[in-house]
């Protein structure tokens, strides 16, 4: 194959920290190539150089197409034809597909400057089409599903097909996208190597790398570390190149008492996508909650903590709990930390410190103070023990990685020393290193009789954490999966696979 | 596998602790523009007030760096900085209470309306008649509070239809007329006395400040009044109760914007329709200036430094345009404020450039 991008000595210092560093990094024509590498790594640096939106140091060599191409320059960048969908996509929610692809490129008008709306519609269904998404293109983008969405982004990306396309860049598309909406994005990619156009494909996710890209680059401590084929790699090669050392995925040994009396009880649970569920979880037992988008697996946590309103009983250690009230929760014992970290649990203008402990800051009052010296150090010890990457306490928390973040949800949630601890989608968004540590923690948690019920679309990560997983299927539990049962880790992330695939047969049955 | 992690993340933070050591936070050290240096962006408020007093200082020496133009402009502004912090406590929770000059109206009109002998038979100590203003006013608060909270109102609109309901008793109250109180000389001596040189309603100010700056920097309270303003769905699944949050924020405004009505009323003691909302924009622009000043969020210190830096450029321009200066005061407030706040979106615009280009590193 023809490698139509080659990058060479590619280097970017910030102040105080240097982002890539003599980075080598090519593009075949018509290949899925991927770019993987913990948060900090530099594959964002890398792909921001290329748009244009970051100047390189000088002394690299890059060259488009056998001629020299000029880095740091987004002209340069859109006329040798890369195009870029990030993973916020940029698009106006409240306008439709149609009116989507005329933002980057306009209208055809016809006279007094008319809207000339069928032939822009058939247009956008076409742009569409080709990429195997057969969708309304009049309805508002927000409506559409989250793969559509992608969709469109790509389209935009697309469209002004005069000019050759000759690689897109997709930064983490799949980050928020539910499985079955991830095999249509990728049918998508398949279809535009198909057309010739060379992907690169930035994911968390290793298992879509195997499945989608030919060749992989892995980037660490802002170093290029290697580009190989992906036939040529396994998973545990993978996850070794990009953490740098091998990993030995923990097993957990942890036998849940069954005399002991259920701390978490869930009788007739019924709201939002949830129809009479109910289960307990005893002080010390891990229960994984594992189903696909809209089975109910999304919306358990929030009704179990308050965040939506619910119909049944929650009770804690026997004492039932205020439907619709997180307070309430909160002080009876439970602790939870939602998915959509962004949306529901960060406060972005805050501290570190002020993110921390707001769920009971009263607990560093002296007198009717706040002792913010206590706090502090409070704060402190909190950071040391999820080891969290940030310059202090005082740090305001959107400076943080995502990850990191998300230690400091956990913390929040750690510090109430909860009776029953609940986590919708904890690794969301997470890398490698930070998921572990994460998931080392949940083991903690249960280890101090904590009840803890983990929501997950990653059957490895249930698997990885839980003594029992139940399976959702349009808002019931329609199997459980048990740790003992089986022999390892392994073989249980393959039988929660096994019964979310076969989810609406067993309904069936039922 | 976590110790090379962790190591890693000591390293990293170990960086970045000498950085915060050699005195240059962020670790932006190299980049620090003049501007930031002199501290222009977070003390400009501070630097404007320097440049009013010796640029009207050597204009107008006489009259505008006498002791006697400092004290007035001490007292003159302390019912529009009692409504300065009646608009930031609701405004640090992302709330607005917009009808706070109508309230504080309605408290002039009370006060001076039960406590006047000619107006009516109701001639009540005003002692008596100060304190049904404020507690008038405070049930405003609570009338607000249940329409935002339990209506579901955004903030803006019902603040601003309250305000307009409250205008409405107000005129009804004065029968859109004059009202003069006619008060003891106790109560007077309240609003117009001195003490140890400096006007005795300044002191009511400073102790309004100083309670508000507590609660807001130093109690758990502040720290859920800026939470509920941050993130609010956030911070309702981190336990706080929310609504409650910004209901109590509205009775807290309502009952200080009574307060600034009562001491208005010792002070000048008459009352025209117009009284309530020209307080309210000088009001709001203290807090939007002062919003960027010295911490990056609505704080009172800020709100302070902005109002009398404000205060002081008006008086300066009213003695420089002379007999003729009714117009100053609309138009100075106006610019200043759009001037403060488009340099505070520079600032913060500058500081997300600066804030992704490190992320992404």
């Amino acid at each position: 194959m023809t490698k139509i991008l080659q990058i060479f000595s590619l280097s970017k210092t910030f102040p105080g920290q240097v982002a890539l560093d003599n980075a080598t990094f090519d593009v075949e024509e018509g290949e899925v190539h991927a770019l993987v590498g913990q948060n900090g790594s530099g594959k964002s640096t890398l792909i921001k150089v290329l748009a244009g939106f970051h100047q390189p140091d000088p002394g690299h060599h890059v060259t488009m197409r056998d001629e020299i191409f000029a880095m740091g320059d987004a002209q340069a960048a859109a006329a040798a034809g890369i195009r870029f969908v990030h993973q916020d996509l940029g698009l106006v929610e409240a306008v439709s597909a149609v009116e989507n692809l005329a933002l980057g490129f306009g209208y055809r008008t016809g006279f007094a400057k008319r809207i000339k709306w069928r032939e822009e519609t058939k247009r956008a269904q076409k742009a569409l089409s080709d990429l195997g998404f057969d969708i309304n293109v009049r309805v508002p983008v927000a409506a559409l599903g989250g793969a559509a969405r992608t969709g469109v982004a790509i389209a935009r990306a697309l469209q002004d097909a005069e000019q050759n396309i000759s690689i897109l860049v997709l930064d983490e598309p799949t980050a928020s996208l539910p499985g079955a909406d991830v095999d249509r994005l990728f049918e998508a990619v398949r279809r535009l190597k198909a057309r010739g156009i060379s992907v690169v494909f930035v994911s968390h996710h290793l298992e879509e790398v195997f499945e989608i890209a030919d060749r992989v680059t892995v980037l660490r401590d802002a170093k290029v570390v290697a580009t190989r084929n992906t036939s040529e790699l396994d998973m545990p090669t993978l996850i070794e190149l990009i953490v740098g050392h091998k990993v030995t995925a923990a097993t957990v040994n942890r036998e849940v008492d069954a005399s002991l009396a259920p701390r978490l009880q869930v009788t007739g649970l019924s709201g939002l996508g949830l129809d009479d569920v109910s289960f307990d979880v005893r002080p010390g037992e891990v229960l994984g909650v594992a189903g696909l988008t809209g089975s109910g697996r999304d919306t358990l946590i929030p009704s179990l903590s308050g965040a939506i309103d619910r119909l049944g009983e929650v009770a804690i250690d026997g004492k039932a709990l205020k439907s619709a009230d997180p307070g309430a929760a909160i002080s009876a014992g439970m602790a939870f930390v939602p998915a959509d970290r962004l949306r529901n649990g960060i406060i972005a203008l805050m501290s570190v410190r002020s993110n921390t402990t707001i769920a009971n800051v009263k607990r560093n009052k002296t007198g009717l103070r706040l002792n913010h010296k206590k706090e502090k150090a409070e704060t402190r010890e909190w950071i040391d023990r999820l080891s969290v990457v940030t310059t202090g306490s005082e740090a305001p928390i959107s400076t943080l990685s995502g990850g990191n973040q998300q230690k400091v949800m956990m913390s929040r949630s750690f510090r109430l020393e909860p009776r029953v601890l609940l986590l919708d989608e904890p690794t969301q968004g997470v890398d490698i290193g930070a998921k572990e540590e994460i998931h080392t923690f949940v083991d903690s948690a249960a280890a101090t009789g904590s009840a803890v019920v983990v929501a997950s679309t990653d059957s490895a990560e249930l698997a990885r954490l839980c003594d029992r997983v139940i399976v959702m299927h349009r808002g019931a539990i329609v199997d459980t999966v048990l740790r003992n049962a089986g022999t390892g880790a392994g073989s249980m992330a393959e039988r929660i696979d096994q019964v979310l695939l076969a989810g609406s047969s067993l309904v069936a049955h039922k | 596998m976590n110790e090379s992690l962790k190591s890693e993340g000591k390293h990293m933070s170990g960086n970045n602790e000498t950085a915060t050591a050699s005195g240059a936070p962020q670790s932006m050290a190299p980049q620090k523009s003049l501007l930031a240096k002199l501290g222009l962006d977070r003390f400009s408020a501070l630097y404007l007030w320097g440049a009013f007093m010796v640029i009207f200082g050597l204009w107008k020496t006489d009259t505008f760096l006498s002791v006697a133009s400092v004290k007035l402009i001490a007292g003159e502004n302390v019912a529009v900085g009692i409504l300065a912090l009646a608009f930031l406590i609701p405004f640090c929770a992302s709330t607005f209470d917009l009808s706070i000059g109508a309230v504080m109206s309605l408290s002039v009109v009370i006060t001076c309306f039960l406590s006047d002998e000619k107006s009516r038979s109701f001639n009540m100590p005003v002692g008596y008649a100060a304190l049904i203003a404020v507690l008038a006013c405070t049930c405003v608060g609570v009338v607000s509070g249940f329409v935002v909270v339990k209506l579901k109102v955004n903030s803006f609109i019902a603040t601003l239809g309250i305000g307009q309901v409250v205008s409405a008793i107000v005129l009804k109250l004065s029968f859109n007329r004059q009202i003069t109180g006619t008060f003891s000389s106790t109560f007077e001596r309240f609003g117009r006395g001195d003490i140890l040189g400096i006007p005795v309603v300044f002191y009511y100010l400073a102790v309004l400040g100083i309670i508000c700056w507590f609660v807001l920097e130093h109690t758990p309270i502040g720290r859920y009044i800026y939470a509920t303003g941050g993130n609010p769905e956030a911070a309702r699944l981190a336990g706080l109760r929310t609504d409650r949050i910004m209901w109590g924020s509205l009775i807290a405004s309502s009952f200080l914007a009574g307060v600034a009505g009562v001491v208005l009323s010792a002070k000048v003691g008459l009352f025209t329709s117009a009284t309530g909302p020209n307080y309210l924009f000088p009001a709001i622009a203290a807090v939007f200036f002062g919003a960027s000043q010295l911490k990056g969020r609505p704080n009172v210190g800020g709100t302070f430094i902005a109002l009398y830096a404000l205060a002081f450029g008006i008086k300066g321009l009213q003695l420089v345009v002379g007999t003729d200066s009714y117009w100053v005061n609309p138009m100075f407030q106006g610019t200043t404020l759009i001037i403060a706040v488009a340099l505070a979106s520079q600032r913060g615009v500058a500081k997300i450039r600066k804030r992704k280009a490190a992320a992404s590193a």
